[in-house]
């Protein structure tokens, strides 16, 4: 008897240990999430305390009682930090809500899988920020995960300046998320004013050269981005080794940010004539225009992109470890001098205009081609495709709702709008202040912190900790940091600040100034209208989206075309590059490249019908 | 009966529960101490292949499955939908046997080095030997590619840099970017990586011969060679066929972190496997097609496993299930 009841007792225990394991991880970690992940987010999401919300104990403008400390877990998908929020940005939200943020990031812990073990377990914390707003946003939202902001009064009560400031970002969200009456997230850079582009002193690309030995040579014009190769030539037998003597290269590309369908570095010269991709399909559509091609035809600068990286190849302009070496790699030769051409400001200034060589008179600028019409994302009063959301299992959404209102207001943009694209403001009378007219300006302890964020400590009395890592960590970027801030009449981001422009030029910008006679390169785009701004519209619809089939397919193109982009660019000879091609084409075209091109069509059409919403 | 009770240690408390334990027949005794891994087993075996179902839907993380379309075998005809498709599938399928049957042919490489490292008299050399050759698998392959740029790229990596110092060749050779000796290439790199690792167990098995076998030989004058070739080499015989068979059955399952990192647009042909295959197909977003893929990689192995074992029988005489 005794042993029977034993085993009957130990069976129960199993049985019931079994079922809990069931219940809880059995659809999301079987693939290849540890069982640790989804355990881990069971129990760090959700407020921890849960005051009573009823009662205003303490006056403040939403009547909420902040006296206890509200933890909140940030479930990020574009956060590069994990762990609790340290430093200033720490600081003011505690000082203000009483609010501290710990942020799970999926990039730092399995990217994707992480974001499919999460939804699998039915909960994603407190708040929510999605990269973008294709699949699993919806696919949230379809699983019951997100909170519906208009229950409860949320947005009415507790999000009052979003509402008046930015309905139409609200009323995107109603329409394509929330089938027309709920709300289940925000986008980010939302903008009030609809005209213009969105980019602050720089634009999203350039493409800049080596300053000084673009000038040695004679500033030659450049009609055409072929015309840099010759250039670029002279460049290289001026200066052909380093400071170190090692070789340098024009262009030196990298692969690991290949996806999306093609090689990362074919598709600069495409957004210098003012088309773009549209994401995970074959076609490039004008900015400010009803125009598309097809991105592997003749007239396509993607081919054409290709093509000026095989001629560089054969004419020794191309690093030839850029297949093989990494992101990181780059930055390095970057910063030693090795390179003389750069697509993006953020890639050669960034990395090689140091104080000691900007004081040596070498640096990066902006050399723009004559027919260069530079692609500009324009003010967007429905949001980007960045999203913010309270998680469905949230303990005290009101709080939260509050929190996230007030970092769309003028006083949460100035502290940190930009975070994640720019470098932010930080705190007042800190790094930045207001002069006796009212105009912001940067401290010198601010120029010291925006330049060297890493090495720059802050005071206690501040939150302490560097400028970098006391930055708000989710890694979203609420208000477009071009936006004017009606307080004080200038854009929130401390570069387009009066006072900032106009401070102490150094020899590269004065000469690059005297050249172009502009301040900045956007103001040389913009004055001698050199700029196609795309309208940043919507439907009005839910936006079309490939089925499961066609995505599969659209997927194994994409790494066909990556595949043979890069065997193009390093073709031994002209004979070769045509035979590789033409093998591209038809390797594609039996694998349905047709279907994708009648998806991909489509899908511009909506593009072009979102515009007409902001025109 | 008496009680057992002289089976208790007198100096300790003769409490409920250890008293009934030791009434118990042995063969409860057994079960009871087998019956916690019975269920980690299960838990962690069997339970997953419930996951299966995944295969028959348009499953997306996030929605209930109750919710999802049934879509039956779709996902396992779309891995032969084409005529192009099904030419990329046969192109990663030979990859696949190839690193595998590659894999076999040179997994005699451990055994030779057991037998070397443990013919070694000086005991710190062999233990310095010993454990340079095991560090290598504690590295990651990511780490291991990152050592393999510096030596190998173009542009001032060490061999080239060397190769043109010594005056062999003028530009420097793209060792990693190329289409050519692939294959050998990658299982050059596994051994430099495991070689060690996979020798230990053979290793355990040489101690484990009866040192009597040895000294017999010695008084029959057997030579240092014949020593390894009548005794050692027999003494590990089954070892190898053990882990022989069980690598047979993980024929179609290379792994994907080595192929990933070493992966690039001019050797992609020769190296996507079937597991990197699939990563870069289907999982980012597809969980269905990855699920389907690896259903039909779990019937493969058992049914090569399966063949092995019998062929073992068949040929030996013993099986090892």
């Amino acid at each position: 008897m005794r042993l029977k009841r034993t085993l009957i007792l130990m069976l129960a225990i199993m049985i019931v240990v079994v079922m809990a394991a069931c219940s809880k991880g059995n659809n999301g970690a079987k693939e290849s999430a540890p069982s640790t992940e989804s355990t881990a987010s069971d129990s760090s999401p959700s407020a921890s305390d849960n005051p009573s919300d009823s009662a205003s104990e303490s006056p403040s403008s939403t009547g909420l009682d902040h006296s206890q400390t509200l933890k909140l877990s940030v479930f990020s998908t574009t956060a590069n930090y994990a762990g609790p929020q340290i430093g200033w940005f720490a600081k003011a939200i505690k000082d203000k809500f009483n609010i501290e943020l710990d942020i799970v990031s999926s990039n730092l812990t399995g990217g994707d899988t992480k974001i499919a073990a999460m939804m699998a377990s039915g909960n994603l914390g407190d708040i929510v920020i999605w990269g973008d707003d294709k699949n699993n946003y919806p696919n949230a939202i379809k699983g019951g995960l997100l909170l519906d902001l208009t229950k409860d009064g949320l947005l009415d009560d507790y999000g009052k300046d979003i509402m008046a400031t930015y309905p139409k970002a609200i009323e995107k969200a109603k329409i394509a998320f929330g089938g027309g009456s709920s709300v289940y997230g925000i986008g980010n850079n939302v903008a009030s004013n609809p005209s213009g582009p969105s980019e602050g002193k720089d634009m999203t690309w350039g493409p800049d050269l080596r300053w000084d030995l673009y000038q040695k040579v004679g500033s030659p014009d450049i009609n055409s981005p072929t015309d840099y190769l010759p250039v670029l030539k002279k460049m290289q037998e001026l200066e052909p080794k380093n400071s170190q003597g090692k070789k340098t290269y024009a262009f030196s590309l990298w692969s690991d940010w290949d996806g999306n369908y093609k090689m990362t570095l074919a598709k600069q010269f495409a957004n210098m004539y003012g088309y773009d991709e549209i994401v995970d399909t074959a076609l490039y559509t004008k900015a400010d225009e009803e125009k598309y091609y097809d991105f592997l035809s003749e007239e396509s600068w993607y081919m054409k992109s290709l093509k000026l990286y095989f001629d560089a190849n054969q004419m020794g302009l191309l690093d030839p470890d850029s297949l093989t070496q990494k992101f990181d790699d780059v930055v390095a030769k970057y910063k030693d001098g090795r390179l003389l051409f750069s697509w993006f400001p953020w890639l050669g200034a960034a990395n090689y205009n140091t104080p000691e060589n900007i004081a040596a008179g070498k640096g990066f600028a902006t050399v723009p081609f004559k027919e260069e019409v530079m692609y500009s994302t324009g003010f967007n009063v429905y949001g980007g495709n960045g999203i913010i959301s309270i998680g469905a299992k949230a303990k005290d959404p009101k709080r939260i709702m509050e929190f996230i209102n007030w970092m769309y207001t003028p006083e949460g943009a100035m502290l940190s709008a930009g975070s994640g694209t720019a470098v932010p403001n930080g705190p007042k009378g800190l790094t930045w202040d207001l002069d006796a007219g009212g105009k912001p300006f940067v401290t010198d302890f601010g120029l010291k912190a925006y330049a060297d964020q890493q090495n720059t400590k802050l005071p206690e009395e501040f939150g302490g900790g560097d400028y970098y890592y006391g930055a708000n960590q989710m890694n979203f970027s609420f208000v477009v940091p071009a936006e004017v801030n009606p307080q004080t009449g200038e854009p929130y981001d401390h570069n387009l600040w009066e006072s900032s422009i106009k401070r102490n030029p150094n020899a590269i910008e004065s000469s690059w100034r005297e050249k172009y006679d502009a301040l900045t390169a956007k103001d040389y785009f913009v004055k001698n209208n050199k700029i196609a701004v795309a309208p940043q519209g919507f439907t009005g619809k839910e936006p079309l989206v490939m089925d499961k089939t066609l995505e599969q397919k659209n997927k194994l193109i994409g790494t066909v075309i990556q595949q043979y982009s890069w065997k193009l660019v390093y073709a031994k000879n002209e004979e070769q590059y045509n035979k590789l091609k033409q093998e591209m084409l038809d390797k594609v075209k039996g694998l349905g490249y047709d279907e994708v091109m009648a998806f991909s069509i489509k899908k511009a059409e909506e593009l072009f019908e979102a515009r007409k919403s902001v025109k | 009966m008496t009680e057992p009770s002289i089976l208790v240690h007198a100096s300790k408390p003769k409490g409920y529960g250890r008293g009934s334990f030791r009434k118990l027949p042995n063969k409860y005794k057994l079960f009871l101490m087998a019956f916690p891994f019975l269920v980690t087993t299960f838990i962690f075996f069997y339970l997953p292949i419930s996951g299966w179902i995944y295969a028959f839907y348009d499953f997306t993380p996030g929605i209930p499955l109750s919710d999802t379309p049934y879509v039956g075998l779709k996902w396992f005809k779309s891995i032969a939908q084409n005529h192009t498709q099904m030419e990329e599938v046969l192109r990663v399928m030979k990859n696949t046997v190839a690193m595998s049957a590659l894999g076999i042919v040179t997994s005699v490489f451990p055994v030779i080095f057991a037998i070397l490292l443990s013919e070694i008299r000086t005991p710190w050399y062999r233990k310095f030997v010993q454990t340079l050759t095991t560090i290598p698998n504690f590295i990651s392959w990511i780490l291991v590619y990152a050592l393999a740029f510096t030596l190998f790229s173009v542009d001032n990596g060490v061999v080239n840099t060397i190769l043109i110092k010594l005056g062999f060749i003028d530009e420097g050779i793209n060792f990693l970017a190329t289409n050519s000796n692939v294959w050998l290439t990658m299982i050059a790199w596994y051994w430099w990586k495991s070689l060690g690792w996979g020798a230990i167990l053979y290793l355990a098995a040489i101690t484990g011969i009866d040192q009597e076998l040895y000294e017999a030989a010695d008084v029959d004058g057997a030579s240092r060679f014949r020593k390894i070739w009548h005794i050692t080499v027999p003494g590990i015989i089954p070892t190898f066929f053990v882990l022989l068979i069980l690598s047979i059955g993980n024929f179609i399952n290379n792994g994907v972190d080595q192929y990933f990192a070493f992966q690039n647009a001019m050797n992609k042909d020769s190296i996507e496997v079937l597991d990197l295959y699939v990563y870069n197909i289907a999982f980012a977003n597809n969980f269905p097609f990855a699920t389907a893929v690896s259903m039909l990689k779990s019937l493969i192995s058992i049914f090569l496993l399966f063949t092995a074992n019998s062929m073992s029988k068949l040929i030996r005489g013993e099986s090892i299930i």
